[in-house]
């Protein structure tokens, strides 16, 4: 699958317009490797240069956090206007400390950035929860605001921001899609035919055992319990949400899990996996086979020899060097072998 | 000259926006920002934290910010939404089962004080499903009609084939730039 060719509306740089002529060519690829090399010297000087940025930017931030704090915990027993005042002060500095945050995001690592994000938070909640108590009626806030805004508002703006409470009936979902919902101990199987580039969805399924050959364009599981789900080659990403005691063999592109415990997947990736709000989901190499699995393999577009399926992320575990307790390596002796209904 | 002039006049200058892309964890964003940068779609994962790309389109610099959408990030949109021009929320109209869940985080995130002015546009993405949704139904479904805080606009598109993509950016900086570059 050529993604460049497909770009049929010519966005911007996307797209190589007419042949190049060979010489060009070469001597692009030989500048370009000329190039790379200068780049990798830079991203080793600057490596070095972003860790001390880092130390920088956490040592200024904490310096900052603290001063927040300690204006916030002045606030106890303060009279009201005190209280206003130190409030006042108090936000205009975490506003401060989140556009400095803002500022150095491009240079810090995943861990330090969601610390800094949750830092922010709490000050937010805690001066939240001052003004609440200190200042109950009045509500605070750089309000005055909103006017300056009103102006560049759609025109017909006499009325306030929409009601959010519209309950909007959606077409009936599951009788035109492609999938299976609502059954209980049965085998359940769907020919590659029927599956072709569709978007298959299974939903309620408890004892099921559950065969979908061909190649889908993705697939959506919710509602999952002790079932077994071979599926064959994905083209895009499969979605899990609340599944257990199952175990699933899917190749796709990407794989996202949610809520789901104790469940084995024997998966194919080519991008990765992620895992949030999970427990006891153990991966191994994909292992199903049938017979037109090669073919379905060209069909998806995904890359038979590349399979990401060790390199999960938890996005609830982000502690840096440590694993995620949530999810585990099924150990080669345990592996299943046998797909045999 | 009053500041909101002068800012305008600063805006002006260096014709650069930002652009913020949110929606559910899944919805495409990613995919949609490496497309329109002419990117390698196959390869892209799920995205912790966020990705920023700074592009020149039509004599615009845009800054595009695509931050993930997974349940324990949404708290942390907030965090992105200070001087944002445009924000682009992108659906994925196979997903009936989240469209409610994509519904109200869009309504919440619609009443937030520092993206009051930002032009909203809605892609309508995966387009290319047989079992999409069309963008009329997605507009319904999301209330969009309610809307009366942003300019809003929306596209049914593909990331993957690339389509519409275009139309959408183009619609939505000719909103912003007649809204901020304009002289007086
Ligand atoms: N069929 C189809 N799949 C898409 C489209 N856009 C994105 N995808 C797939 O949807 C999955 C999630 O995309 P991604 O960009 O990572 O979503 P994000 O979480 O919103 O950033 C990936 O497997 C993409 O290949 C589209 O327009 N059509
Ligand atoms: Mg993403």
């Amino acid at each position: 699958m050529d993604a460049k060719a497909e770009c049929t509306q010519g966005i911007g740089v996307a797209g190589e317009s007419g042949a190049f002529k060979i010489q060009e060519r070469l001597q692009k690829r030989h500048q370009e490797r000329a190039e790379e090399a200068e780049r990798r010297k830079e991203a080793k000087e600057s490596r070095s240069v972003a860790e001390e940025k880092g130390e920088y930017f956490s040592s200024t931030f904490d310096t900052e956090r603290a001063s927040i704090e300690e204006l916030l915990s002045s606030c106890t027993g303060a009279d009201r206007a005190v209280v206003t005042q130190t409030l006042e002060e108090a936000t205009v500095k975490t506003l401060q400390l989140q556009k400095f945050l803002n500022d150095s995001m491009l240079f810090l690592t995943q861990y330090e950035l969601r610390r800094a994000q949750d830092a922010l938070q709490k000050l937010q909640t805690s001066s939240a929860e001052i003004r609440e108590e200190a200042l109950p009626k009045k509500k605070f806030a750089f309000r005055a605001r909103s006017k300056a805004t009103d102006k560049v508002s759609a025109p017909e703006s006499d009325t306030p921001a929409a009601s959010v409470s519209t309950k909007v009936a959606v077409a009936p979902a599951v009788s035109v899609q492609c999938g299976f919902s609502n059954m209980n101990n049965v085998c359940l199987t769907k020919t590659a035919e029927e599956i072709h580039k569709q978007d298959v969805l299974l939903t309620h399924l408890t004892n099921c055992k559950v065969r979908l050959f061909g190649s889908p364009s993705t697939l959506h599981m919710k509602h999952i319990d002790s079932c077994e789900i071979l599926c064959g080659p994905v083209s895009s990403s499969v979605f899990i949400d609340h599944c257990r005691d199952s175990t699933l063999a899917i190749p796709c592109q990407q794989l996202r899990t949610h809520n789901t415990q104790d469940t084995r997947v024997y998966l194919h990736v080519t991008s990765r996996a992620i895992i949030e709000d999970c427990h006891g989901v153990s991966f191994a190499p994909f292992s199903w086979s049938y017979p037109t699995l090669k073919e379905d393999f060209i069909v998806s577009g995904l890359d038979q020899n590349r399979n990401n399926w060790s390199q999960v992320d938890d996005f609830h575990w982000l502690a840096a060097g440590t694993p995620s307790p949530n999810w585990t390596v099924i150990p080669e002796e345990d592996r299943k072998t046998n797909w045999e209904l | 000259m009053g500041l909101l002039t002068i800012l305008k006049k600063m805006k002006q200058k260096e014709r650069e926006m930002r652009l913020l892309m949110l929606g559910l964890d899944n919805a495409g964003k990613t995919t949609i920002l490496k497309k329109f940068n002419g990117e390698d779609v196959s390869t892209i994962s799920p995205t912790l934290g966020f990705n920023i790309k700074t592009l020149e389109h039509k004599g615009f610099k845009l800054n595009i910010w695509d931050v993930g959408g997974q349940k324990s990030l949404r708290s942390y949109w907030r965090n992105y939404f200070e001087s944002t021009d445009g924000l682009v929320w992108v659906v994925d109209s196979a997903d009936r089962l989240r469209l409610e869940d994509c519904r109200q985080e869009l309504s919440a995130l619609l009443l937030e004080e520092r993206l009051a002015g930002a032009t909203l546009l809605v892609f309508a993405n995966k387009q290319d499903l047989p079992g999409a949704l069309s963008k009329e139904q997605i507009q319904e479904a999301l209330a969009l009609d309610e809307i009366r805080s942003h300019h809003w606009c929306i596209i049914g598109c593909s990331a993957v084939t690339g389509n519409n993509l275009l139309a959408g950016v183009d619609w939505l900086l000719d909103d912003i730039a007649a809204r901020i570059f304009t002289t007086d």
